[in-house]
C-alpha cells in the first residue's frame, strides 16, 4: 500500500478536517460530529436535500453539498454506510419545515440506515422525509416487473443531485422535487470499466486482483464483480462494449437528446476520458442522438482505481432546464448554460 | 426494567464470547465483520442503558437500539438495531415485563428486522433462526422457565437447518446454488439471542 496518509484509522476524520479547514465559508458540521456535513448557508422555505454514503468516492457524496445542489450529507467510513443517527442529525439541521428528500445509492447498508433515519425523523421530530434510491448500473440485470431494483447506484446519481437540487432551489415542494429526482433515475443509465484495484486503507491490500494487461467491464465502484473480464482493448472497443448495453436499456429514437457523463474512477487521466468521449460522441451522432451537454471528469471515484464509467441521461425540456441551472459547491461549479 | 438490562448485558457478553466463531462463519460467506459488529453493537446497546433510571421499558429498549445503530451502521448492525427499536416502540409505556410479555417482545424484534431487511422466511437469514423460537414462546407463554430453553433449542436447530437453504440476500446470494453449502451467520446471531434469553429466565 502506497498512500499519503498518517494512519489508516485517522484517514477519514483527517480528510474531513482538511475539507472543513479548506472551505470554512461553505461547509460546516453539526452534532459535534465531523461526519454530519451541511451547507453553511441555509435557505428558508426550501425543501431540504440530503445524501450520504461511504467515503472513498470523492467528490461523491459530500462534494455536491452547496448552492443549487444538496444541503447535507452523512459520511461513513471508507465504503461503509454512515449511521442512521448521523443521517438524522443532518436531517434535523437542513429541514426548513418543508420536508427533506434523501437521495442515495442502491446499497443495503445505506438503504437500511436511511430508512431507519426517516422513521426516526418522523417518530421523534415530526419531519416529513421522502427517499429517492438511485440504481442505474446496467451491469446488473434490469428488475423484473414487480421486483425490487437490485442495480447498484454509481456515477449517474450526479444527475439526480443536479436536477433535484435545481428543482428545490426553484421552489418546488417535496413531492415535486421527488418526482423530478425519480424522473432522472428512470432516465439515467451507467456502465463502468476497471483496469486496476483500489486499496481500502484499513485493509491495506488491493480489494481484488487483476492482471496488468486485463480489464473488467461492469465492475462496481467498490470492486463488485462485473460482467466480463478480458484482455485490455482499444479505447473505441471498450467504449463500444460499454455504450451498447446503456443504449439498449432505454428506448432511443432519432432526435432524442442526452446529457453525457464520462467519469474517471481515480487513477485514469482526463486525457483518456476525452478519448472515450470522442467515441461516445461519434456513436451517438451516427444514431441521430443529440448531445445536450457533456460532463467529463472525476465525479464518483473508487479511491485509486483506474478505469472509467459512462452515464447517459435522456433529457426532456424539464430536465434540461434543471441541468442548465447554476450550481456552486466546493467540488463543482457551473454557470447557467 | 431490570430484566431488560440483564438481557442486554447477557447478549453483549455472549456476542463477545462468540466473536471469533461469528467471524469464522461470516468469513466463509461475507466480509467477516459480523463478529466485530455484533460484539461492538450489543456492547454499545447495553452501555447506553445500564445506568439509566428510565422506568419506561419501551423507551429503554428504543434507546439501546439507537445506540447500537450509531455504533455499528453495517447491514446486520442496522438490522439488529431496527429489531430493538421496533420492540421499544411496541413496549412504550410498559414498566413491568411479565412472562406473557416476552413472545410479543421477540415478535416485535422479528417484525422490526423484517420490515427493515424485507426478507421472507426461508431465504436463509436471521429471521429463519428467530421465527421458530418466537413460535415456541407463544405456545408456552404461561411458563417462561419451560418456554425459554425450548425456544433456545428451537433457534439453534433452525440455525443448523439454514444449511441447505438458498440465499436470497447479501453477499451470500452472489454464490447462488453454492450458498446451500453454508450455515447462515445471521441465524447464528438469532440462536445466541435466544440462548441469552434462556439464561436470564433460568437465573
Amino acid at each position: 500500500m502506497k498512500k499519503i496518509i498518517n494512519t489508516a484509522e485517522r484517514f477519514v476524520p483527517e480528510m474531513l478536517e482538511g475539507i472543513y479547514a479548506a472551505h470554512p465559508d461553505e461547509l460546516r458540521y453539526v452534532n459535534d460530529d465531523l461526519h454530519c456535513l451541511v451547507n453553511a448557508r441555509t435557505h428558508a422555505g426550501k425543501v431540504g436535500l440530503s445524501t450520504g454514503g461511504g467515503s472513498g468516492h470523492l467528490p461523491l457524496f459530500l462534494g455536491y453539498v452547496g448552492e443549487g445542489m444538496l444541503d447535507g450529507c452523512a459520511i461513513g467510513d471508507v465504503f461503509q454506510s454512515p449511521s442512521a443517527e448521523q443521517m438524522l442529525a443532518v436531517t434535523k439541521h437542513i429541514d426548513q419545515g418543508e420536508g427533506v428528500l434523501y437521495i442515495y445509492g442502491n446499497y443495503n447498508g445505506d438503504i437500511f440506515n436511511f430508512d431507519s433515519a426517516a422513521e426516526m425523523a418522523d417518530f421523534e421530530e415530526n419531519i416529513r422525509v421522502l427517499s429517492c434510491v438511485a440504481g442505474e448500473d446496467v451491469a446488473g440485470a434490469a428488475p423484473a416487473p414487480g421486483e425490487p431494483n437490485k442495480r447498484r447506484g454509481v456515477a449517474g446519481i450526479f444527475f439526480v443531485f443536479k436536477c433535484a437540487g435545481a428543482a428545490a432551489s426553484a421552489g418546488l415542494n417535496l413531492d415535486d422535487v421527488k418526482r423530478v429526482a425519480d424522473k432522472v433515475c428512470a432516465n439515467v443509465r451507467t456502465m463502468g470499466v476497471a483496469l486496476s484495484s483500489c486499496t481500502v486503507p484499513r485493509l491495506g491490500r488491493p480489494s481484488f486482483e487483476i492482471a496488468a494487461d486485463e480489464m473488467e467491464i461492469g465492475m462496481g465502484i467498490h470492486g463488485e464483480p462485473g460482467v466480463r473480464r478480458g484482455k485490455l482493448q482499444s479505447a473505441d472497443e471498450i467504449v463500444d462494449e460499454m455504450l451498447s448495453p446503456i443504449l439498449n436499456d432505454l428506448p432511443y429514437g432519432q432526435g432524442d437528446e442526452v446529457a453525457v457523463l464520462i467519469n474517471g474512477l481515480g487513477a485514469t487521466p482526463l486525457e483518456e476520458l476525452y478519448v472515450m468521449f470522442r467515441r461516445v460522441n461519434q456513436t451517438l451522432g451516427a444514431k441521430g442522438i443529440k448531445v445536450y451537454h457533456t460532463y467529463v471528469g472525476e465525479i464518483a471515484t473508487s479511491m485509486e482505481m483506474a478505469g472509467a464509467s459512462i452515464s447517459l441521461l435522456k433529457v426532456d425540456d424539464e430536465l434540461k432546464q434543471y441541468l442548465a441551472a447554476p450550481a456552486n459547491t466546493p467540488f463543482f461549479q457551473q454557470f447557467a448554460y | 426494567m431490570a430484566e431488560v438490562k440483564e438481557l442486554l448485558s447477557v447478549w453483549a457478553d455472549l456476542m463477545a464470547a462468540n466473536k471469533e466463531r461469528l467471524i469464522e462463519l461470516d468469513g466463509a460467506v461475507g466480509d467477516s465483520d459480523l463478529g466485530l459488529t455484533m460484539s461492538d453493537g450489543f456492547r454499545a446497546a447495553y452501555e447506553a442503558i445500564k445506568d439509566s433510571t428510565e422506568p419506561d421499558i419501551g423507551k429503554l429498549i428504543y434507546t439501546a437500539g439507537k445506540a447500537m445503530g450509531a455504533a455499528v451502521p453495517s447491514t446486520m448492525g442496522t438490522l439488529m438495531a431496527s429489531g430493538l427499536m421496533n420492540a421499544g416502540k411496541e413496549f412504550k409505556g410498559v414498566e413491568w415485563m411479565e412472562d406473557r410479555s416476552w413472545p410479543g417482545f421477540f415478535q416485535a424484534y422479528f417484525d422490526g428486522v423484517q420490515k427493515r431487511g424485507k426478507a421472507e422466511l426461508g431465504e436463509k437469514t436471521f429471521l429463519d433462526g428467530l421465527s421458530p423460537a418466537v413460535e415456541v414462546l407463544r405456545n408456552n407463554m404461561d411458563d417462561m422457565c419451560v418456554a425459554a430453553p425450548k425456544a433456545a433449542q428451537a433457534a439453534n436447530d433452525a440455525f443448523h437447518a439454514t444449511k441447505g437453504m438458498l440465499a436470497k440476500h447479501g453477499r451470500m446470494a452472489i454464490r447462488g446454488e453454492q450458498s446451500r453449502e453454508y450455515l447462515d451467520p445471521g441465524a447464528a446471531v438469532a440462536a445466541l439471542l435466544m440462548e441469552g434469553f434462556s439464561q436470564i429466565i433460568l437465573r
